[in-house]
């Protein structure tokens, strides 16, 4: 520990600094109840990612289980009933319980008061509310589960099929509420985020000196502050409707749901990709030892798409029934959003050109975040298309197109950001043989699983069906993907194991990677109080400036 | 895609392949710059240092405008394309989804939207597509719709229940069927069977609940309907078990119906039909003995038995009554 101290007092000598007195906390807990009463936004971040990566596992072995069912035609490894129980949780847990917690709640919580050079987010006590809320509405979700009381309306819940009359069990109840507490928990985070953002910051830290991380969550809180009220809004409307004999979705046309539900649920894409492509904005200049191409248009193309995400809801209802010349408003902003995200793209691929490529895990990741994410964002825009949606909506091809989004794209950078900063969080380096092949596992396991999808789709194969009959030229696609399943589950089992050799790993040091931003100038793990003084920045690479200026380090 | 057989889809289809060369293109540049960029400037030694380039505005303005040309003539192409589906008046057409059934204006621009040969007025229910035809003759079919190949027809559909969408692949486009409201179809197909099923998630059945079309040559269907017509009255021959199972398993009621070692696998109806012959009741109502005669009544109209339950009335006509009812009969 002293050793640690002495290497980071080393390491923040080499760079201007300003003390400010560390707040005096009743830090000092140790063992369980540390955890349990933390207001540490490390601890904190820490306890969402290991949340969330037990809903991903979870929400996982779900999959497998879709994927069996429709290994062959007319399976019945589960009735239909149990089936699209499963399907709806899948998609329910994936989103809201894994892969928003672990972006916004893990890495946001974990880095983005290292990243700014802060001792905490600005409402320590508040954040871990925010957790805790988390947490509960979680257990509330599986609560519902385990007592029979199961939803089967799909992620979506479209009225009519989620109003009393056709899921008239009480397990719909259930769900609407887990999901009314997750948006309490996640809108006050989103405040906590802006705020500490905007007023925590590192003497010197500029608006173009946040690091692309910061800038990534910034506009993701915005986004989660904007959006989330309105899908809470319509979640009490329908528990009202189901419990108090309220009229709002019987009285009305079926589409006011969609209408609501998309408001939040179009946004919520770029809520979960936007932090995963800050990660890939941070990981790949530390290892290609360039600075990230165009920073101020990859800020820009960020906010832009944070902006133009509210205004695309409706291309999730082009066969709803809308009004067609609204519908080519909302085909228009849907095509243009891919203008910013291809603007990102290239940057990357620009960072990338002419550096010195380490090719270690966490860029490997990254790199599959762009080789697969692309496929996605193409699908995207071909689907933006009305008449094209007109065929392919609803199908297999869509399945493929989100997973390429949110598999390809924000787990692909959720992996890139563990395996870059967990030798922070924990002081201990990973394997990098088993994370070279769980790299792999996982590429081609997730192609294969995913890429036959969109011919399956382009077949005729809606998404959510239980089963299906021999003979519609099926049977082929689905066996290839439900093999890829497995060994794309077998990739995450090399992940866990990675973990628990941890434990064993080569220390880390304050700065395994040579990195660019802050938090690698403290401690690995940092101190409670994150820094001992705190840094003065002069550059968006203050780390790599300081070690260009000290070469011996 | 399926291969095309209405216009429509061939429309969607061009699109779609035209499109798809601007994707494959997009899709090789970026995965052929990221594989060459991973060989050549692979890190070779620990201490090398390349040149810190922070930007350039020339390089980024292009990969800015040259998208958003790609992205104009996509869209260019889309709106073109619904233009055209326009005018061949199918969903894209303003008209093609009309707010309340009982939105007399709205109706008379479906009626001038094209001329049409043959409306068929369907409902989707869980988990049955029913088509009721025109005339006084009483013609319904479920499932299975059967029409003249080569002539125009329009569907009229609403939704019974939850929403439901009406996708036969090879047709094309798609549409959701709303409950309280209508939407439209028109296609025009060669003689041929087609198949297709609900796309959007209605329940438990969801995955049962299929579309089929048949399309029969004018003087192939005159015939059909003309017998079809004669059926709904009456039965014609003492019902057949073997028929009455084929009507059984090719039809909707393996979607709620359990019969062991079948294809009914359906875990809707509270009780299973695997000895349904030596059930004392039907429907487990008291007094409603399960004879013949009972069973006759109930498929005819379920919901007049026993009002609420979840069966729907499924239009059977008399002949396929008699044949289920012979079927049934023989699960002891």
């Amino acid at each position: 520990m002293k050793l640690a101290i002495a290497e980071a007092i080393a390491t923040e000598r080499d760079m201007a600094s300003i003390s400010i007195p560390i707040p005096l906390r009743d830090r000092a807990r140790t063992g369980l109840l540390g955890w349990l009463a933390t207001v540490d936004h490390k601890k904190i971040g820490v306890m969402y990612m290991m949340v969330a990566f037990s809903f991903f596992v979870i929400a996982g072995v779900l999959a497998l289980l879709i994927r069996l069912q429709l290994a062959a035609p007319n399976m019945q490894v589960v009735d239909p009933q149990t089936y699209n129980q499963i399907f709806t949780m899948h998609g329910t847990v994936m989103i809201f319980l894994f892969t928003i917690p672990m972006l916004v709640g893990g890495f946001g919580n974990y880095l983005l008061p290292l990243m700014i050079g802060a001792r905490d987010v600005a409402f320590p006590r508040l954040n871990a509310f925010s957790f805790w809320i988390t947490l509960g509405a979680g257990l509330v979700m599986f609560g519902g589960f385990l007592f029979g009381a199961r939803s089967d309306a799909a992620w979506t819940a479209y009225i009519p099929y989620s109003s009393k009359t056709f899921s008239p069990t009480i397990g719909m109840d259930i769900w609407l509420l887990g999901l009314i507490l997750l948006g309490i928990g996640s809108t006050l985070g989103a405040v906590n985020f802006l705020v500490t953002l905007y007023s925590m910051r590192a003497p010197g830290m500029t608006a173009w000196r946040i690091p692309m991380f910061g800038w990534a969550m910034g506009t993701t809180a915005g986004m989660v502050l904007l959006a989330t009220p309105v899908l809470t809004a319509a979640l009490i409307m329908l528990v009202a409707d189901r419990n108090f004999n309220t009229q709002f979705f019987t009285t009305n046309r079926v589409q006011l749901w969609q209408h609501m539900f998309w408001f939040y649920s179009h946004p919520a894409v770029y809520i979960m990709i936007l932090p995963a492509m800050g990660i890939i904005s941070e990981v790949i200049p530390v290892f290609a030892r360039k600075p990230l191409f165009g920073l101020r248009a990859v800020v820009i193309s960020t906010i832009l798409i944070g902006l133009l995400g509210f205004t695309t809801w409706v291309h999730h209802m082009f066969v709803s029934g809308v009004d067609p010349t609204i519908e080519r408003f909302f085909m228009f902003t849907t095509m243009v959003i891919a203008v910013p995200t291809g603007v990102k793209m290239f940057n990357w691929l620009a960072t990338l050109w002419g550096g010195s490529l380490n090719l270690k895990t966490p860029l490997l990741m990254c790199l599959g975040f762009l080789a697969t994410f692309v496929i996605g964002g193409i699908s995207g825009v071909m689907q933006g298309s009305i008449p094209v949606d007109q065929y392919v909506h609803n199908s297999y091809w869509v399945v493929a197109h989100f997973h390429y989004v949110l598999f390809g794209g924000s787990v692909f950078g959720i992996f890139a950001g563990l395996y870059f900063w967990v030798p922070k969080i924990t002081g201990r380096m990973f394997d990098e043989k088993l994370g070279k092949l769980h790299f792999w596992t996982m590429m081609i396991g997730f192609n294969v699983t995913f890429f036959p999808m969109h011919f399956l789709g382009l077949l005729g194969m809606p998404r959510r069906i239980a089963t299906y009959d021999a003979g519609r030229g099926w049977e082929a696609g689905n066996l290839i993907a439900t093999i890829g399943a497995f060994l794309l589950a077998f990739s995450v089992l090399i992940f866990i194991i990675n973990c628990i050799k941890l434990r064993n790993g080569e220390r880390a040091g304050n700065d395994p990677w040579e990195g660019n931003t802050l938090e690698w100038s403290t401690t690995s793990p940092p101190p409670e109080y994150n820094f001992r003084e705190i840094p003065v920045v002069e550059s968006d690479r203050p780390l790599f400036d300081a070690r260009m200026r000290t070469p011996s380090a | 895609m399926v291969p095309p057989v209405t216009r429509d889809a061939e429309l969607i289809n061009g699109l779609y392949n035209v499109i798809l060369i601007f994707a494959i293109a997009t899709f090789v540049l970026v995965e052929a710059l990221l594989i060459y960029s991973v060989i050549k400037f692979r890190r070779r030694s620990a201490d090398e240092m390349p040149q810190q380039i922070h930007g350039n505005r020339g390089l980024e303005l292009a990969w800015t405008i040259i998208p958003a040309i790609v992205i104009a003539v996509i869209f260019g192409l889309s709106v073109d394309t619904m233009s055209r589906m326009t005018a061949r008046g199918t969903l894209s057409n303003p008209v093609a989804h009309v707010h309340a059934i009982n939105d007399v204006e709205a109706r008379r621009r479906v009626e001038r939207a094209q001329p049409v040969d043959l409306v068929i007025e369907v409902v989707g229910r869980q988990w049955v597509w029913q088509y009721k035809y025109p005339g006084g003759d009483g013609v319904t079919t479920n499932e299975e719709l059967v029409v003249p190949a080569n002539k125009n027809i329009r569907l009229d559909m609403t939704a019974a229940d939850v929403i439901h969408a009406w996708w036969m692949p090879e047709f094309g486009p798609m549409i959701y069927v709303n409950p309280g409201e209508l939407s439209y179809v028109w296609f025009n197909v060669p003689p041929g069977d087609y198949i297709g099923q609900c796309n959007v998630y209605c329940g438990v059945a969801h995955a049962r609940m299929i579309s089929r079309v048949k399309a029969l040559p004018q003087a192939e269907y005159d015939e059909w309907y003309a017998k079809q017509a004669a059926a709904s009255s009456a039965a014609t021959r003492p019902g057949d078990p073997k028929v009455g199972m084929e009507i059984f398993m090719n039809g909707p009621c393996i979607a709620c119906h359990y019969i062991e070692g079948t294809k009914a696998q359906g875990r809707v109806a509270p009780r299973e039909l695997t000895r349904f012959a030596s059930y004392l009741t039907i429907a487990e109502l008291d007094g409603f003995d399960n004879n013949a005669e009972n069973l006759a009544k109930w498929l005819r109209d379920p919901q007049a038995i026993k009002p609420g339950t979840a069966m729907p009335n499924l239009n059977l006509k008399a002949q396929e009554i008699a044949d289920l009812v012979a079927y049934l009969q023989t699960l002891k």
